[in-house]
């Protein structure tokens, strides 16, 4: 598509790189149809082709961020459907996320939503206050009813309150920086990123990785300094904070490859998975050091389903006889494009795999959007459930706790990894059907 | 650069009032009138013509449709009908004075009945969304052009898109049985049913490819099929576009129509096979996707006659397909080939003219010579059975005048394609990119008899008039009301 | 009236309708006048007639495509195809048994009403091949349609407007089809004893299937009699395949199994299958008495059944193809009513093929439109044929 940006304004990276994206765009519109918000609101506005070109106005016209445009573009899950379908390979996520900061950097926006921003930024990446947060709820959640629904705010409030969990699991120790050895003799050593807000609402997720991977004969290593990766300030257009906590990140996994040495870095919350492999994006033009480090923790990353399909994966029980409805996140099917493996995993795990209608449509949860546009998030989650619930399944398979949260409350919703460790000896889940004989 | 309609001045000075009176009519959130949230809605799958509209509506029932589209005549409003926007021929490009009606919010499928074999949908269904909401069941909504992921059903009415099974299976004229529509006047018609063949004159035949000139469409009701038991495609690639051509006379003289016949010369099968990995072999000059149907023995029968057939024409390779997978990868590099195109140059015009299919090795020679003149790359994608011919020019739109230059290109192949017995569209439409160059296919007798049908629907003309009919001397003053001028 | 026009070349049309449009005189427009008695009967001072257009100006075979003269016999044009190997996807019928008429029809008189046969149900009716067509308007003037490819969106596609017009907008003088290889082999499957609800289940069901059925018509017994290929069975329900011969027997296999809770199925071989086709086509099952009057309703197939029962309860004789959606209809003219009020009920449509004159000047002989429709119905007659010369009043009074 033609573009028309002056020499100076692409002397800058982030607009170069904007342009390059722009035009490879032919705006065929092929990717309108499968934008979850496109399906629900029916205004090209709301669609990839529409978001891009009003991305492309606002940057060619170097004017700041009107509210017209953040409405559209704060509506966009990032959930990276368009980019699966575009046949001409328009990096879509490349060009919101710049869009995103420049928004940031050219708008203010009305100082709810500012706080509202602020306080996920300062609460979710960080653990503890994580929890501390989640536990207010739970104290908040009987005065609901006072906070009064139809404004903005008030809204958002229930939002939050309505998905922080009634109770949360003890934290686990297994995901504090350390060694996990390997069970038997050592085949393979990799990182492990713990996250954030995961390790407060389902430590299990961890442990259970870490159990199959070392029973494997994997060395697990949660490397020192390593924490949130980035992506939730990233989305939210917040350059400093998230090249913050990519740079630690990077420094600490540098460290171990270049000390033990590292044959992947893993991920088990794909949201995250995501970011981590568009490090190397990121640091594009940080100093030439910086730069490389970035690329290679990106070559390294793995989602722990690309990881574990190229382990000899057997399962020890029986077959449980349940019926798994594979729930794919945006961030893997999407964002990582790792399609098979979860499903063929759990297939050789013993489980009945069924595949919802729409799978290409996201939940709605999308990192914070659950929390930031509530009634989007909530048709499509509704909209979800009810694919979800046509195939009649036991349980719900999902490899993003984002998903796993926001699908949550009828149907059990557990973390693929969890399920196969619970196949190759673990524990069983928490959340299984009561129905379900757990075998021994 | 074809010119656009100079705007009515007295419309864009009631602008305010025509916007307000729009906004009683559809909810809230179906009006767009801020110019920057205009802005996406200035062009379609052609965006090298841009024009910014008066304002958008989105409405959700056909009523609404009736209620803007009065309101409109009432006020001498011009409109656009719009579906997904993908036209590749400008056909819901705007104009500075129009409404632009959008159908998108209207998606939801009506009914569904398997034993009467039809489906009525509304006009913003999307073309795939039909065949995915009667997959489970086994059947499918035949036509199926490249865009079926977006485009939509009206939109298909609109244009009579084609696919590339369209050689057994026809275009969208051949698979509906039904149209609701709204004329101009506000007027909600139903044509046609779930029955075959209404009485009367063919509305639902003129309908369809009026290109949003004659009515608007709100629902539709189509045909739906099963599907046949299995499907299998093969590639056979040849050193050279001639032999390819021979081969595809020889197949179809012997009494064999496959499902799908498909031809790509060299640029085309790299820039697909960079998108789809499917295994295209890169060291031909033609390659035929040939797709056949029925039992796996069935397939293998047809399958072996085809083989049988290209053999005289020594085919430098022969591929059947031996998966679903692999089935899925070679369609999905041909559906995707534009896109594909989009990966190696920066901008594309897609040609669309029909030829006489025993023309194809001439006309891709004489295409050869003019993209040496033109200096522009061209990759060439044709459906083979039914001699639709899709040249694709690259270009770059940044550098000045090259889309000009492509343009020019692009009417010397479609006069070319005239010259030598075919026709300038033979699915895309003709829109506003090819309205200049009607002349070349009618005479102006012929232009003024297709005219004075759609003064016939719409004698303001005020529904999509900037499009099909050279511009100059657009009778719109000269045919007011409903007196029609009596040729003599 | 006086004689027929019958011009030798496209410019003779052209004179003829510019005289009469300098004298103001409609014009009947006819082939071989085999289907003057369809429809309503038109007030002309004069006919003409393009018989005399019968070139074929191009054939070719592996384009699939062939363009004649407006006035070519349908036999001569199948047997021009049959050197191709090729013929007439819609099956036009010869209906002059069932009206009554003599002489052959003609492509112009095919393509202006429409006429399709039994597969019209699968591969769609004459109006879904008419590529191209040459006609001349009632201002005398040459307009040419679409082309001779197989693909064409370039304007208004007037071939649709004009094929089933019944030359009241103009007159056709060539036309191009799109043609398809005959079949190697025809076969057939019948399930006997069926009741029309039962029948049309049976026909659902085969064309529902993935075996390419290309006709399905059920016969209730008495229509059944009089095609000696159906006879002797009661009513039945009849299926037919064309492909290559492996495909068929193979199809029919698979179908006689689908098909079983209908009953144990009759299979016919080509030649029988054939003939009970063609007996199909050209309606021979429908007996009309001499002052009966014929109709075809068009309906939801699943309508039927419903439309046959009431019409055979108020003395009619019928029988149904296109899968249950076609309704061949014979009795007294005094029936038109419940004809109409059946069609009505099936939310479908009406043809009066055959009828006494009076009656036909006086009925609705299709349906009425709705008042906006027929107001753009009068403008494009206006926009096509400014002066009304042409067939006036053959479709709707006035118009
Ligand atoms: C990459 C690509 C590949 C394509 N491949 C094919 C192909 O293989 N075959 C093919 O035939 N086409 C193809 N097309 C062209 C295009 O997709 C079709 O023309 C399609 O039918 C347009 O549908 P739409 O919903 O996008 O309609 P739009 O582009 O929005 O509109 C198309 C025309 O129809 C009118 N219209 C739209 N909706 C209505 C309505 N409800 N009532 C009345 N008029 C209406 C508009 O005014 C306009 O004139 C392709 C396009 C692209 C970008
Ligand atoms: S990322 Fe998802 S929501 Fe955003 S434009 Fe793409 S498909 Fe739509
Ligand atoms: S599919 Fe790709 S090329 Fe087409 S409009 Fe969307 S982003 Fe642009």
């Amino acid at each position: 598509m033609q573009t028309n940006f002056s020499s100076e304004q692409l002397a800058d990276p982030n607009t170069a790189s904007s342009n390059q994206v722009l035009r490879t765009c032919v705006h065929c519109g092929f990717c309108t149809a499968t934008c979850p918000t496109f399906v629900l609101l029916g205004d090209e506005l709301d669609s990839p082709r529409g978001r891009i070109y009003l991305i492309k106005d606002m940057l060619e016209s170097g004017r700041p961020a009107t509210e017209e445009v953040v409405r559209h573009v704060d509506r966009c899950l990032s959930c990276l459907a368009c980019m699966t379908t575009c046949p001409s390979g328009v990096n879509y996520m490349h060009l919101v996320d710049h869009a995103r900061e420049y928004i940031e950097n050219t708008y203010t926006r009305p100082w709810h939503e500012r706080m509202l921003r602020n306080v996920l930024q300062l609460v979710l990446p960080r653990p503890a206050l994580f929890r501390m947060a989640v536990l207010g709820a739970r104290v908040a959640r009987p005065v609901r009813r006072l906070i009064p629904r139809g404004s903005v705010l008030g809204d958002r409030v229930h939002a939050m309150l309505d998905l922080a969990p009634a109770r949360l699991p003890p934290s686990s120790d297994m995901q504090s920086p350390q060694v996990h050895k390997a069970e038997g003799t050592r085949r393979g050593r990799v990182a492990l990123l713990a996250g954030c807000a995961q390790t407060v609402l389902a430590p299990s997720i961890n442990e259970a990785t870490i159990r199959l991977l070392t029973r494997l004969g994997i060395e697990v290593v949660i490397a020192r300094g390593v924490g949130c990766c980035g992506a939730l300030t990233h989305h939210m257009g917040r350059h400093d904070p998230a090249m913050a906590s990519a740079r630690a990140n990077i420094a600490g996994w540098t460290r171990e490859i270049e000390g033990d040495g590292l044959d992947a870095i893993l991920v088990n919350t794909s949201g995250c998975g995501t970011t981590v492999k568009d490090y190397g994006f990121m640091f594009r033009s940080e100093p030439a050091e910086w730069a490389m480090q970035a690329e290679r923790v990106s070559a390294l990353a793995m989602d722990i389903s690309e990881y574990l399909a190229t382990l000899d994966y057997v399962p020890t029980r029986e077959a449980p006889g349940l019926r798994v409805a594979y729930h794919a996140a945006c961030s893997l099917q999407h964002g990582q494009r790792v399609l098979t493996q979860p499903k063929a995993l759990l297939r050789r795990a013993g489980f009945t795999v069924v595949e919802p209608l729409e799978g290409h449509l996201c939940c709605g949860s999308a990192g914070t959007y659950n929390l930031v546009q509530p009634e989007i998030a909530g048709r499509l989650r509704e909209r979800k459930l009810a694919n979800i619930a046509a195939t009649k399944p036991d349980l719900i398979a999902a490899g993003n706790i984002g998903c796993i949260t926001q699908l949550s409350g009828g149907v059990p919703v557990i973390h693929t990894v969890e399920l196969l460790d619970w196949m190759a000896g673990g524990p069983a889940p928490v959340g299984l059907p009561a129905a379900v004989a757990v075998p021994a | 650069m074809i010119a656009q309609p100079p705007p009515k001045a007295d419309i864009i000075a009631r602008r305010p009032e025509i916007i307000a009176g729009l906004r009683a009519l559809v909810p809230a959130s179906g009006l767009i009138s801020e110019e920057l949230r205009l802005k996406p809605y200035e062009t379609d799958g052609l965006p090298a013509y841009r024009q910014i509209p008066l304002a958008v509506v989105l409405p959700e029932t056909t009523e609404q449709v009736a209620a803007v589209l009065a309101f409109c005549h009432k006020n001498g409003v011009r409109v656009v009908p719009r579906g997904a926007g993908t036209s590749l021929s400008g056909g819901a490009l705007p104009m500075a004075d129009s409404v632009v009606i959008g159908l998108m919010r209207m998606n939801r499928i009506l009914d569904i009945d398997y034993g009467d074999r039809c489906a009525t949908v509304q006009a913003g269904v999307t073309n795939i969304g039909i065949t995915n909401a009667v997959s489970a069941e086994g059947f499918f909504y035949a036509p199926d052009p490249s865009s079926q992921l977006a485009c939509m059903i009206g939109g298909n009415v609109g244009m009579n898109s084609g696919g590339a099974h369209c050689l057994k299976y026809g275009v969208t004229a051949n698979n509906l049985l039904g149209l609701k529509i709204v004329t101009m006047e506000g007027d909600v018609l139903d044509i046609g049913g779930a029955h075959l063949d209404a009485a009367g004159y063919d509305w639902l035949g003129l309908m369809t490819g009026s290109e949003g000139m004659l009515a608007m469409v709100t629902e539709v009701t189509v045909r739906i099929l099963r599907a046949p038991e299995g499907a299998r495609a093969m590639l056979v690639a040849f050193d050279a576009n001639e032999t390819a051509g021979r081969a595809v006379d020889a197949i179809i003289g012997s009494g064999i129509i496959p499902v799908a016949l498909e031809f790509m010369d060299r640029p085309a099968i790299h820039a697909c096979e960079a998108f789809a990995h499917a295994g295209y072999p890169l060291d031909a000059e033609a390659l035929l996707i040939i797709e056949v149907e029925g039992s796996v023995a069935e397939q293998d029968d047809l399958l072996g006659r085809i083989a049988a057939l290209c053999e005289p024409f020594h085919p430098i390779s022969l591929r059947v397909s031996q998966s679903a997978e692999e089935s899925i990868a070679i369609w999905k590099g041909r559906k995707g080939a534009f896109g594909a195109v989009g990966r190696i140059s920066p901008d594309y015009l897609c040609m669309d003219g029909t030829i006489p299919t025993g023309q194809l090795p001439f006309v891709l020679r004489r295409i050869g010579e003019m993209s040496d003149a033109y200096g522009l790359k061209v990759a060439n994608i044709f459906h083979a059975g039914d001699g639709n011919l899709h040249p694709l020019i690259m270009f770059d739109a940044n550098l000045a005048g090259n889309f000009e230059h492509a343009e020019a290109f692009g009417a010397d192949i479609l006069k070319l394609c005239v010259e030598v017995g075919g026709c300038l569209t033979g699915e895309h439409g003709v829109g506003v990119e090819k309205r200049e160059l009607m002349r070349v296919q009618f005479t102006d007798i012929e232009l003024d008899q297709q005219r004075r049908i759609k003064s016939a629907f719409d004698p303001d003309w005020l529904l999509n008039p900037s499009k099909v009919f050279p511009l100059v001397d657009m009778p719109v003053t000269a045919m007011p009301g409903t007196a029609m001028p009596v040729a003599a | 009236m006086s004689a027929a026009l019958a011009p030798a070349h496209e410019s003779g049309v052209v004179e003829a309708i510019l005289a009469a449009r300098a004298a103001n005189e409609p014009l009947l427009i006819q082939g071989r006048g085999t289907k003057a008695g369809m429809l309503r009967p038109v007030q002309a001072a004069r006919g003409l007639s393009t018989r005399n257009l019968t070139d074929v100006s191009l054939y070719s075979p592996q384009e699939l495509i062939i363009s004649a003269g407006a006035g070519i016999t349908i036999p001569d044009l199948e047997a021009k195809l049959a050197e191709g190997g090729q013929g007439i996807i819609a099956e036009p019928p010869d209906l002059s048994a069932l009206l009554g008429t003599e002489g052959v029809q003609t492509l112009g008189g095919v393509v202006a009403t429409n006429l399709s046969g039994p597969r019209r149900v699968a591969w769609g009716a004459m109006r879904d091949h008419v590529m191209g067509v040459r006609a001349v308007n009632g201002a005398g003037e040459v307009i040419r349609s679409g082309g001779r490819v197989l693909k064409n969106v370039t304007g208004l596609d007037l071939c649709k407007l004009l094929t089933g017009s019944y030359g009241t907008l103009a007159v056709l003088t060539e036309v191009t089809l799109k043609v398809l290889p005959r079949a190697e082999l025809t076969g057939s499957l019948l399930l006997p004893g069926l009741d029309a609800v039962q029948g049309v289940a049976a026909l659902s069901a085969a064309l529902g299937s993935p075996y390419g059925v290309s006709g399905a018509a059920w016969l209730p017994a008495d229509a059944a009699e009089r095609v000696p290929e159906l006879a002797g069975r009661g009513a039945v329900a009849v299926v037919r395949i064309e492909d290559f011969a492996r495909s068929v027997e193979y199809r029919l296999g698979r179908l006689t199994t689908d098909l079983a809770v209908f009953g144990t199925p009759v299979l016919l071989d080509d030649g029988a299958s054939r003939a009970a086709w063609r007996a199909i086509r050209d309606a021979m099952p429908l007996r009309a008495e001499p002052g009966d009057a014929v109709w075809r309703v068009s309906v939801r197939p699943s309508n039927g059944p419903a439309a046959i029962t009431a019409l055979e309860a108020t003395g009619a004789r019928c029988f149904l193809d296109w899968g249950g959606g076609l309704v061949w209809i014979a009795g007294p003219p005094a029936l038109h009513d419940s004809v109409m009020a059946t069609a009505l009920a099936g939310r479908g449509t009406w043809t009066v093929l055959r009828a006494p004159e009076p009656m036909r000047a006086a009925v609705d002989v299709i349906p009425a439109e709705a008042p906006a429709l027929a107001r753009i119905t009068r403008r494009v007659k206006a926009a096509m044929d400014p002066s009304g010369i042409l067939n006036p009043g053959r479709l709707y009074a006035g118009v």
